[in-house]
């Protein structure tokens, strides 16, 4: 029998925690299904170089295949932002059962198909909290001129309400924060923002709204995949499967762990949680942002309004189970 | 010969030139960086557009200044043996580098770094943060534009030391000590 | 065995005296091509678009702008000659001045290249003008101008913030009092040197027309401004007002200013700072893309999983451990750059570290230690070719070889001082 050997790029440095894990997960889990038919070579950012070049790669055939998140590529191919995380939008079980039964699979393999590449969700963080500030948050106009590292769609959300969205290089955010050359920072959650050292510097870490549910892609070179055996390409979905979920309970468990060590040794963090008036305000600048990206494509609308209509559905039944339950657990303590 | 020189002379005004252009945009992005730090203060006002065009004039920056450092002998050498070297033996080491080094190099960076900036055109490629700027092609396409000028300037290594061969020319007056004060 | 093979080749090539930069992308593509084909080099362009957006490197053009200005109008200069008459008749006063001055710059930024080539250009024509030996003055230079590596903020303990998964905090803290020392050793160095051999640095001559609480005063008075320049770039760190690269720019337009000031502006003056100012940026960056092509064959061609699995070979026990591992860092720092070894060696280290109950704080400055003493290390370090690229043609590349040796010895020393004695320098070697 023929054996394969798949090159991967990840976006991410060697070794680091959470994300770069399910990879070697994932490899792992398909050399053994396979019983040594198929291998995966991981290369890190370190390797290659390019961790935001990991699209144009795997588009091209450098790489069989790679391990990102899909809204790096917006400014490449604008609906591909819809594929990580909305703000306002879905959590991480709720937007798996879009992927898997609700249409977003297929929605999203047609953005892919036209630049020759299959796209799958590949691991997810959870709801990431919404950043480390130096001061406390009391109304819009505490937002009015506050600099923030923020990327992306959550960045002109915020924007909208007067924050200035700034550029940092990631090696540099620690010392920016620490010197006001920046008033916040938004990075994951406290698994990964532990190791930055932000709770050293900043007391108010704020709850999530901008990305709740943070998917990482797997992605796929179509010819590669088309090489494929049948029961290879099975085993490969089987496996980022698995990795994508073992990604998401890996995330709950390092974010519990680091969050009683953060309140243990740094009792100066206190969690605080924006006021209405700024979510209410964000929450209509989010609108607006989408309806305007609605207008500019076609198929932008389509995937928004297939979200939006699951996120209305699915949202109404964790009302009921998950939201009732924690509710009630909240009471009975 | 008399073509060689005029070649010489041409090639050397296109390293010239990238050097102009490298020298401008080194002002601007110093004017460029600074008011990025006083807007912020003055008056609380960050731009995306302008953070980004700081990279942008930066890789032109460096881009276009090796072509020009390649004509200045602006590059370092371990010239533990070359110093000693006769103007002949230099000339056969340049020739030889630029030819099995230099334009070789250059060749493979312009012919990947074309693809790279074409790609990028089709797919209409801009920033991917809020406010940022629009066709990501324009810098792409800096890439194999430095490395054209890199080939040519290589080309104009060999060209010099065929004059250096010939008695017209002499390695001393190139030193990059001299452009460099 | 391919990576190895071409490192061989390359060192050879080198010594032909053609530009670096060049050999060792020329030496990459033919060992590329032989190896991987042709298509290999269709990464290139992702790995020049990432040094294009790598926003910490833009403070090197910014702070090479800021030192050629300085040079031109000639405040540096003063700011040095100065320095050395506050030292009095003092036999090396120049170096001890290079050396604060170095200091200072290593404190305002990370980026060896800028600060090897501002010294270079700043004090070296100064420094030889005065009767220096060569040796000293390039080993002074090359040894203060590196000092930005452990002396925060540096890019070696960002990144290996990174990758050992420490707050960057943490280990800028952690390195200032090793950085301290380092610069107290060198200028222990200096004073040491002068005593038994005072024509190596001789004092700058007094003059006798002006008192010498006038000359006090004068030296002073010419200190303020360009001290003032550094106090802003410093200062605009320290109090965040901008960030490392953005503080270059302060002070490149800063030292614009100053010279509007005593009356050295001119648009040619800036035209050819500008000029200058490219010429090594070009330099630098060339050496930068060579390296990465050739450091992409040397992975590709699995030379970096060859390394891993020499590495695995290292004998258990923790002070062995600690040796070994600092002898690879060090021996692989003479071939090849700090961040190779950051993210190459140092992953296939930290997890060995961590299991024998190493202080990983304690490491990571070992680490960082070494890895600045790599810049040093001839043939490949950085920090020679840097200020070779700026230096008059008289000094050969064996002048600042040698001149660096007596430098690299401190550094070791410092390395053994924190290994033997981690709590002089306020760490432990375990948890
Ligand atoms: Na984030
Ligand atoms: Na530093």
């Amino acid at each position: 029998q023929d054996k394969f050997t798949l090159r991967l790029a990840e976006t991410w440095g060697p070794n680091f925690p959470i994300f770069g894990d399910t990879t070697k997960r994932f490899a792992e889990t398909v050399n053994k299904m396979s019983d040594g038919r198929l291998t995966v070579r991981i290369d890190s950012a370190n390797k290659h170089k390019a961790p935001l070049g990991v699209f144009d790669m795997v588009k091209a055939g450098q790489y069989d295949m790679g391990h990102s998140a899909s809204y790096y590529w917006k400014g490449k191919v604008p609906e591909t932002l819809f594929f990580t995380s909305m703000p306002f939008g879905m959590n991480a079980m709720e937007q798996y059962a879009w992927f898997y039964h609700g249409g977003g699979m297929e929605l999203m393999q047609e953005v892919y198909g036209p630049h020759n590449m299959l796209s799958f969700p590949g691991g997810n963080t959870g709801v990431q909290m919404g950043g480390w500030f130096r001061k406390e948050i009391k109304s819009l106009d505490d937002l009015k001129g506050l600099k923030m590292r923020i990327p992306g769609f959550a960045g002109e959300v915020f924007a909208e309400v007067g924050v200035n969205p700034t550029n940092i290089a990631p090696g540099e955010l620690y010392t920016a924060l620490e010197r006001n050359t920046i008033d916040a920072v938004e990075w994951v959650g406290p698994a990964l923002d532990l190791r930055l050292g932000f709770q050293q510097i900043a007391d108010y870490y704020y709850t999530g709204w901008h990305e709740p549910a943070t998917e990482l892609q797997f992605l796929i070179n179509k010819r590669v995949w088309d090489r494929l055996p049948a029961d290879l390409q099975e085993i490969m979905r089987v496996a980022m499967r698995t990795a994508s979920y073992d990604m998401l309970v890996h995330s709950q468990h390092a974010n519990a762990e680091a969050w009683a060590n953060i309140k243990q040794e740094y009792p100066n963090v206190q969690i605080k949680r924006f006021p209405d008036d700024i979510f209410q305000a964000m929450y209509e600048a989010n609108k607006k942002l989408l309806k305007e990206a609605a207008s500019e494509s076609e198929m932008a609308a389509k995937i928004i309004d297939s979200q939006q209509n699951y996120l209305e559905q699915s949202r109404a039944y964790s009302d009921i189970s998950e939201r009732a339950y924690l509710n009630t657990m909240a009471e009975v303590e | 010969m008399r073509w060689i020189i005029r070649l010489d002379e041409c090639l050397a005004w296109l390293s010239r030139l990238c050097g102009w252009i490298a020298c401008l945009a080194m002002i601007l992005m110093a004017a460029n960086v600074f008011y990025d730090v006083v807007a912020r203060y003055a008056f609380n006002d960050v731009s995306i557009a302008l953070q980004e065009m700081e990279w942008h004039l930066y890789s032109v920056v460096f881009l276009l200044g090796i072509p020009y450092a390649l004509r200045t002998d602006g590059h370092v050498r371990v010239d533990v043996f070359y110093t000693n070297w006769s103007q002949k033996r230099k000339a056969w080491t340049n020739l030889i580098g630029a030819i099995l080094f230099v334009i070789p190099f250059a060749y493979l960076i312009a012919n990947y770094g074309y693809s790279y900036a074409v790609d990028a055109y089709q797919m209409g490629e801009g920033s991917g943060d809020p406010g940022g700027l629009p066709h990501r092609w324009v810098i792409k396409s800096v890439i194999p534009v430095s490395a054209f000028f890199m080939g040519t300037a290589g080309l104009n290594m060999v060209t010099y030391a065929i004059r250096v061969l010939a008695g017209d020319r002499q390695y001393e007056g190139e030193h990059s000590a001299g452009g460099l004060a | 065995m391919i990576g190895m093979i071409m490192f061989g080749v390359a060192l050879v090539m080198l010594m032909f005296g053609f530009p670096v930069a060049f050999t060792f992308g020329g030496v990459a593509l033919f060992f590329g091509i032989y190896a991987e084909g042709m298509d290999l080099f269709a990464f290139m362009p992702f790995r020049i678009m990432s040094v294009m957006q790598n926003t910490v490197l833009m403070a090197v053009p910014l702070f090479i702008f800021m030192g050629v200005v300085l040079q031109r109008t000639r405040l540096a200069e003063q700011l040095l000659t100065s320095m050395g008459r506050l030292f009095g008749g003092l036999p090396g006063g120049l170096a001890i001045s290079t050396i604060l001055v170095g200091a200072l710059l290593a404190a305002s930024t990370g980026v060896v290249g800028a600060s090897v080539v501002a010294m270079g250009l700043i004090s070296l024509p100064v420094m030889l003008a005065h009767k220096y030996d060569k040796r000293l003055a390039t080993g002074t230079i090359c040894a203060s101008g590196t000092l930005g590596q452990i002396v925060p903020p540096s890019i070696i303990l960002i990144i290996l913030g990174d990758v050992l998964g420490l707050p960057v905090g943490d280990l800028f803290k952690a390195a200032v009092m090793p950085g301290v020392v380092l610069i107290g050793l060198y200028i222990l160095y200096i004073l040491i040197l002068t005593r038994f051999k005072p024509e190596t640095a001789p004092a700058m001559p007094a003059d006798d027309s002006i008192s010498r609480g006038k000359e006090i005063r004068d030296a002073l008075l010419t200190i303020i401004p360009p001290l003032a320049l550094i106090v802003v770039v410093l200062g605009s760190i320290f109090t965040g007002i901008a960030t490392p690269t953005e503080s270059s720019a302060l002070g490149g337009v800063g030292a614009v200013v100053l010279a509007l000031i005593y009356r050295q502006f001119s648009f040619k003056m800036v035209w050819g700072a500008a000029k200058d100012t490219v010429s090594v940026t070009a330099m630098v960056f060339a050496i930068l893309i060579g390296a990465t092509a050739f450091s992409m064959v040397f992975s590709y061609t699995g030379g970096d999983y060859l390394l891993e699995e020499w590495l695995m070979m290292l004998p258990g026990e923790q002070w062995g451990f600690i040796i070994l591992a600092m002898l690879v860092i060090l021996i692989l720092g003479f071939f090849i750059d700090f961040v190779e070894i950051s993210f190459i060696i140092v992953p296939i280290l930290a997890p060995v570290a961590e299991a024998m109950g190493i202080n990983m704080l304690w490491f990571a400055i070992l680490i960082a230690m070494n890895l600045q003493t790599s810049f040093l290390t001839p043939p490949f370090g950085f920090s020679l070719f840097y200020l070779k690229g700026v230096a008059p043609p008289d000094v050969r590349t064996t002048d600042i070889y040698k001149g660096i040796l007596p430098f690299i010895l401190i550094q070791i020393l410092v390395l053994a001082l924190i290994v033997i004695f981690p709590e002089w320098f306020g760490m432990s070697a375990t948890y």
